[in-house]
């Protein structure tokens, strides 16, 4: 059974008088699949992120569909439509990770803090050391104690990985993770990433321009068809790349 | 349930955490909540300090809680139980008129002192807070002064010397006190005794002229004074209005009419035989004394003419009937001269008031036993009962009794008249207190009784102004105080308003995140509401340092002016929780804008802004 499957989802956005449609026909990610959604700016990779986020509500759905295991199955398009926010924060806490563009670590924690809180958000046990054995297979655990500011690029991108993956999630999301990398660096950023992943058993969405960089690790790639619908409306279509 | 509650404790954390990220921001906002707080707390320290400092120096004194009637004015028991019971009333004794109260004081050989004698009893404050005690029979607590003029201290022997003047001669009795206490100069400057309320009672009673049996002082029994409503003159010769004019002069009474005979019976009782002439002298709605009498008897003297003092309206109940009372006494010649009974008892004397001759009648029935004695009651203020020895019959539904009894039993209509049994004899009851010694629980008491009095049209003497003067103060600072803490509080409410909002906005990526990785909107929104409660627990905790220290650089400023445990500036124990109550309340409210702010971000927008 996928992990998440979406069918004809429609997210529409307005920006200064021009509309910007994605259209995502379907999209499915398999239990620890790594997909990485390939396109350029402006193509709607932001807007597909937010929406597998549970922080941007579609337009209209077919099937939007969670399962975490038999038992644990959750019907967004359902709690989208009864807005019932709690439901969905609860689903972003428990199996959802997040790696943002430029890390989203929070400044006033120490490193350590920060790869504690979704543990602690979820009252996970024996957090410290989890952290410490992670910190170190990602190459960061001299890093505990310093707090995100005094980071270097590509340390910050490891920590916020390891934040990301602390708690354990069923999927994570990444969005752009090496954009503030050189491309050495962001190569092993990201293989790091993609074993990790494998041995937590976890899947990954990873969101990038960069087909090179993702391509020997992606079980799957989806890319964008972008085309402009009307003078100041432009319509984006997310499918799955045959390789 | 526990997992909301772990939520929160958990955006408690991070409130906490980011206010010490920003360490700089947070001392600005606490030290800008403790610079409103501090000088409010030492402005109601200071209040507070002052206040109870004045307060303490009145109510130490119980000269501030005391309560005296500024006129003379009988004061009856019942009135002064009552008064006894009122709320904030500590301690109440009645006092003597002012002039039977002076008493010459001696000791030893030297010449005596005149001084006020005070009635006192246990509990009374002014003696109990001047270093005195309550003295029992045959002692007395002096005032400083009297000491002094004595030369006495407590332990010495006094003589207290109370003289009257008596028919013209001056009378006095002794009676040696032991001297238990002398009070503080603070308890009064005037030379003054303090002694039991009995003792002083029967100084009074003394001083009036009266006998006082227990203490082996002579005088007048205490008789009731006899009163009438007129007194008939009864002539053989006519008295023109220019005779009866010379009548009333200078006898006190007013009013000199020719009766009817009907009238003359309705009023004595008796028929006027045929050839007599009445005349009835009185004061209009004013009773007639037995001087006014006497008076009379002398005027009339060598005129062949007989007084027959009244009373209206006398009722007694002999065993089942009631019947009208009169009064006659008269000598066997006039009785038979006008052909009326002889009474026994003779005629109307002013000394002869022997029960055996007053406790007499002459029965209004035929069927009586002659020297039988029969039960009377009469309707006084007070019901009396009394016995009356039957002495001869007169006509039904009249009793005749002697005038002196008469007027005695009407004087019971305005007075408090007790029968004694072993004296068999009328009593005259005190007709109460000439005044009172009251002290208030507390000195706020004081002007709520005194305004009490004053509605009830009584005049009294009371140090309320010093009182007042210490609650104008004390509301007047109340009411700065509220004045300086509203501008306090809009000044440090706009700061914190604007601090937690300027922070939400500063925050919205962070926060941004925090909905990213699963806080709800509702735990967004007590990030700012904790951080406000937080900067309002510092802000209180630094406030109140900076009033201890300040507070105590004011004491020690005026050590020198005050007594011990006294402080110009002093906050009671609840003060530092009421303050951070106040402050906390403030804090969450204007944490509210913010906090809502909070909930309006949107993590979509927020995570990707720079």
């Amino acid at each position: 059974m996928p992990l998440l499957t979406l069918k004809q989802v429609v997210k529409t956005k307005e920006h200064a008088g021009s509309r910007f449609q994605l259209l995502i026909p379907d999209l499915v990610v398999e239990p620890g699949e790594f997909v990485a959604v390939v396109g350029e700016s402006g193509c709607g990779k932001s807007t597909l992120l937010d929406l597998l986020a549970l922080i941007s509500r579609p337009d209209s759905v077919a099937c939007y569909h969670l399962v975490f295991s038999a038992s644990e199955q959750r019907d967004v398009a359902k709690l989208w439509m009864e807005n019932d926010e709690v439901s969905l924060a609860d689903i972003r806490r428990q199996y959802l990770g997040y790696v943002l563009q430029t890390g989203g670590l929070l400044p006033y924690l120490n490193v350590r803090k920060n790869l504690l809180l979704p543990m602690n958000l979820n009252r996970l046990p024996d957090g410290l050391q989890r952290v410490v054995d992670m910190a170190q297979r990602m190459g960061v655990s001299n890093c505990l104690h310093r707090l995100p500011e005094s980071l270097s690029g590509g340390q910050r991108q490891r920590v916020a990985i390891l934040r990301a993956l602390s708690h354990s999630p069923r999927l994570v999301l990444a969005d752009e993770p090496t954009a503030a990398v050189d491309k050495r660096r962001a190569k092993l950023i990201v293989e790091d990433f993609r074993s990790l992943a494998r041995d937590e058993g976890l899947s990954i969405i990873m969101v990038t321009h960069d087909l090179d960089l993702v391509q020997p690790v992606a079980d799957t790639t989806y890319g964008f068809h972008v085309t402009q619908y009307a003078e100041n409306e432009i319509h984006s279509v997310c499918s799955r790349e045959i390789p | 349930m526990s997992e909301v509650r772990s939520q929160r404790l958990r955006v408690l954390f991070l409130a906490a955490a980011h206010l010490r990220h920003e360490w700089v921001l947070t001392l600005c906002l606490v030290s800008a909540l403790a610079a409103v707080l501090a000088p409010l707390l030492i402005l109601l320290g200071l209040k507070e300090g002052t206040v109870e400092t004045l307060r303490d120096r009145l109510v130490q004194d119980p000269v501030y809680r005391e309560i005296r009637p500024a006129i003379t004015r009988t004061f009856d028991q019942q009135w002064l139980d009552r008064l006894h019971n009122e709320q904030g009333v500590a301690f109440l004794i009645p006092t003597i008129l002012p002039a039977s109260s002076m008493i010459h004081l001696r000791s030893g050989t030297a010449s005596g002192e005149l001084v006020d004698l005070v009635p006192t009893a246990g509990g009374d404050p002014l003696l109990l807070e001047n270093s005195g005690v309550i003295p029992l029979e045959g002692e007395c607590v002096l005032s400083s002064e009297a000491a002094r003029r004595l030369g006495v201290s407590s332990g010495d022997q006094v003589t207290a010397r109370v003289t009257r003047s008596r028919g013209g001669r001056m009378e006095n009795v002794d009676q040696l006190l032991q001297v238990v206490a002398v009070l503080d100069t603070r308890a009064g400057t005037l030379p003054r005794i303090y002694a039991p309320l009995d003792f002083v009672v029967d100084v009074e009673s003394y001083k009036e002229g009266r006998e006082v049996a227990a203490r082996g002082w002579r005088g007048e029994s205490a008789y009731p004074y006899m009163s009438f409503d007129g007194v008939v003159v009864v002539s053989q010769i006519p008295l023109d209005p220019v005779t009866r004019t010379g009548l009333v002069v200078n006898t006190g009474l007013l009013k000199a009419v020719s009766m009817e005979s009907q009238d003359f019976t309705a009023v004595t009782g008796l028929n006027l035989t045929q050839g007599w002439f009445a005349y009835d002298l009185s004061i209009p709605s004013g009773s007639v004394t037995m001087s006014s009498v006497v008076a009379l008897k002398r005027k009339l003297r060598g005129r062949d003419a007989l007084l027959l003092p009244y009373a209206e309206g006398i009722t007694l109940t002999l065993g089942e009937e009631k019947v009208r009372a009169r009064g006659l006494s008269i000598s066997s010649v006039w009785a038979e001269r006008l052909g009326w009974p002889v009474p026994p008892w003779g005629e109307l004397s002013t000394t002869a008031l022997s029960p055996s001759r007053l406790f007499q009648l002459l029965w209004p029935a035929a069927d009586v036993v002659e020297k039988s004695v029969v039960r009377a009651d009469f309707e006084g203020i007070r019901p009396l009962n009394f016995p009356l020895r039957v002495s001869g019959v007169y006509q039904p539904g009249i009793a005749l009794l002697p005038a002196e009894l008469i007027g005695m039993l009407r004087t019971a209509r305005d007075r408090v008249v007790g029968y004694n049994p072993d004296s068999s004899g009328l009593l005259l009851e005190r007709a109460g207190f000439r005044g009172f010694r009251l002290y208030g629980r507390s000195i706020d008491d004081i002007p709520l009784l005194v305004e009490r009095f004053r509605s009830d049209g009584l005049e009294v003497v009371a140090e309320v102004d010093a009182i007042e003067r210490i609650q104008v103060l004390d509301r007047g600072l109340t009411q700065l105080f509220w004045l300086i803490a509203i501008l306090g509080v809009v000044g440090a409410g706009a700061v914190l308003v604007a601090s937690l909002y300027a922070a939400v906005e500063r925050e919205r990526k962070d926060l941004g995140i925090l909905r990213l990785i699963g806080l709800a909107r509702t735990d967004v929104f007590l990030f700012p509401v904790f951080q406000g409660v937080l900067i309002a627990i510092l802000g209180v905790m630094l406030g109140w340092l900076g009033y201890t220290l300040l507070a105590g650089v004011i004491n020690h400023t005026f050590d020198g002016e005050l007594s011990d445990g006294q402080a110009i500036c002093r906050l009671p124990a609840s003060y530092p929780w009421l303050a951070l109550l106040a402050s906390l309340g403030l804090a969450i409210a204007s944490s509210l804008i913010a906090a809502w702010k909070a909930t309006r971000i949107e993590p979509a927008e927020a995570i990707r802004e720079e």
